[in-house]
């Protein structure tokens, strides 16, 4: 599953993450291009006990976390 | 999902930022910087915006390039080069930021401050702010309530590189100003409000500088006017500009309370740099307490509240009551409506004024939009008038928090949906 933030001001990008999260999936790729937002996604993702890993892209960051 | 934290570990780096900005505003005010305003972003943009437009919109009294402004977002730029965060951005509704800010500010100097001087306020004693906050929560209650309902200002896309370094540049741009007027004055059709200034309650005021024995010595207003016998001021006419009792009774202007330009500037600088590592945001941590039950956020301002409070006890400027207290006012529905108001619009702007500033300076064009709305409401708000006093809400007060919130709402359950 991936979800594409990049662009959308705060709180939106954890809000759509938290709504991903509901689906309780094994693994999520997050592309966002703030450094606020990849923060804010990757504290969420650690916090709802995934494993996350971030990769720098031309366009920002991919986040991605698998269940751990 | 078998572990679920609330609070993570960046609690700890949020709440040690909140602290560590709450000590250095703190200590700001004891180098001279106005009663509880070692950092109002509010402040100190209508006090920049002072300098370029003066007495032509009754900013005589406010008039002075904040270095705290040009620190933070050289600090800002810094850290985000430093950490390849720097990224030119904008095109998300970037107009609707310009209002989004102009009705913070209008808000905010309703109120006599920004969404962090209400919690510097209380950190020094001023309970009037405890309405103020109440008025965050208010505000910020709406806001959540809209982005349920899915507000959304759309998004924002790369943009050329020279857009991004339009804050950056007009902080360099103040900082050469601020270096030359602090050398030589400042230059033609400036105003710097002068340094220590008191102005007394008389209509036009007369304002003078205080001597070493705490008589006045130069009178800056009206021009040419005298010390006359026992105190008062004479104008060059001869007529009595503030009897003996007026100036004696006389106020600082705000403009004229500052820290030394270096101490600002690297006070300034440090703060830009935490505030840009830490992502702290004066209405984040309410926000998404209340919105997504995250409460990393609220350590940011809990520690700003703990930093000034024991900094001020620290330096005995603690002074609890309600009374008397520095640029404030004791108008409690006036604090909560105007918080409320700013509190709203804060949340639709995706961060608090102090978070619009770092993000100016990160390449974000719509956060810089909404810089020069506050500035252009700084403005607006000291030409007609409306800004508060000491004394409470002017006449137009009530009338331009009605208008800026009936706006805000239009704002914030008419554009809804607005990205896939």
């Amino acid at each position: 599953m991936e979800l594409d933030v990049r662009g959308l001001s705060c709180p939106i990008p954890l809000m759509r993450t938290k709504k991903a999260l509901e689906a309780d999936p094994d693994q999520l790729t997050v592309l966002a291009d703030s450094g606020t937002a990849k923060t804010n996604v990757v504290n969420l993702l650690k916090d709802s006990g995934y494993v996350v890993e971030v990769a720098e892209e031309p366009g920002g960051y991919r986040i991605s976390a698998r269940r751990g | 999902m078998a572990t679920k934290r609330r609070v993570g570990p960046s609690a700890w780096i949020l709440g040690g930022a909140g602290v560590a900005i709450g000590v250095i505003a703190a200590w700001l005010v004891s180098q001279g910087n106005p009663g509880n305003m070692g950092l109002c972003i509010a402040c100190f943009l209508r006090d920049t915006a002072g300098f370029f437009i003066g007495p032509a919109a009754n900013m005589g009294a406010v008039a002075y390039i904040r270095p705290e402004i040009v620190g933070l977002m050289l600090g800002a730029t810094l850290a985000a080069l430093a950490t390849k965060e720097f990224r030119p951005r904008g095109g998300s509704a970037t107009a609707v930021r310009f209002l989004l800010g102009f009705v913070f500010m209008v808000a905010a100097l309703v109120f006599l401050g920004c969404t962090v001087r209400a919690w510097l306020r209380l950190g020094g004693g001023d309970l009037n702010a405890l309405w103020g906050i109440l008025g965050i929560v208010a505000g910020v209650s709406v806001g959540v309530l809209a982005l349920r309902r899915g507000f959304d200002l759309g998004r924002a896309g790369s943009v050329p590189r020279a857009m991004g370094w339009i804050a950056p540049l007009v902080a360099v741009v103040l900082l050469v100003l601020s270096v030359v007027t602090a050398l030589s004055g400042p230059p033609n059709g400036f105003t710097v409000t002068t340094a220590n200034a008191l102005a007394t309650g008389d209509d036009p005021p007369a304002v003078f500088v205080k001597g070493a024995d705490g008589a006045p010595a130069d009178v800056v207003k009206p021009a040419g006017g005298t010390v006359g016998a026992h105190g008062s001021i004479i104008a060059s006419d001869g007529s009595v500009a503030a009897s003996a009792a007026s100036v004696a009774a006389a106020k600082p202007q705000p403009g004229g309370k500052r820290a030394p330009l270096l101490i600002s500037l690297a006070a300034g600088l440090a703060i830009g740099v935490i505030a840009q590592r830490s992502r702290f945001c004066s209405v984040g941590g309410i926000r998404d307490a209340l919105l997504v039950k995250r409460f990393d956020l609220l350590f940011g301002v809990l520690g700003l509240l703990l930093g000034a409070f024991v900094a001020n006890v620290a330096l005995g400027q603690f002074h609890l009551g309600f009374e008397g207290q520095p640029i404030a006012h004791t108008d409690a529905l006036g604090n909560f409506a105007a918080m409320a108001v700013a509190g709203l619009a804060a949340v639709l702007l995706g961060g608090c004024p102090f978070r619009q500033v770092i993000m100016s300076a990160e390449g974000d064009a719509d956060a810089f939009a909404a810089v020069v709305g506050m500035v252009a409401g700084a403005v607006a708000s000291h030409y007609f008038g409306i800004a508060s006093t000491a004394k409470g809400l002017s006449s137009l007060g009530w009338p331009a928090l009605a208008a800026g919130a009936a706006l805000l709402v239009v704002i914030a359950f008419a554009r809804r949906g607005q990205t896939a």
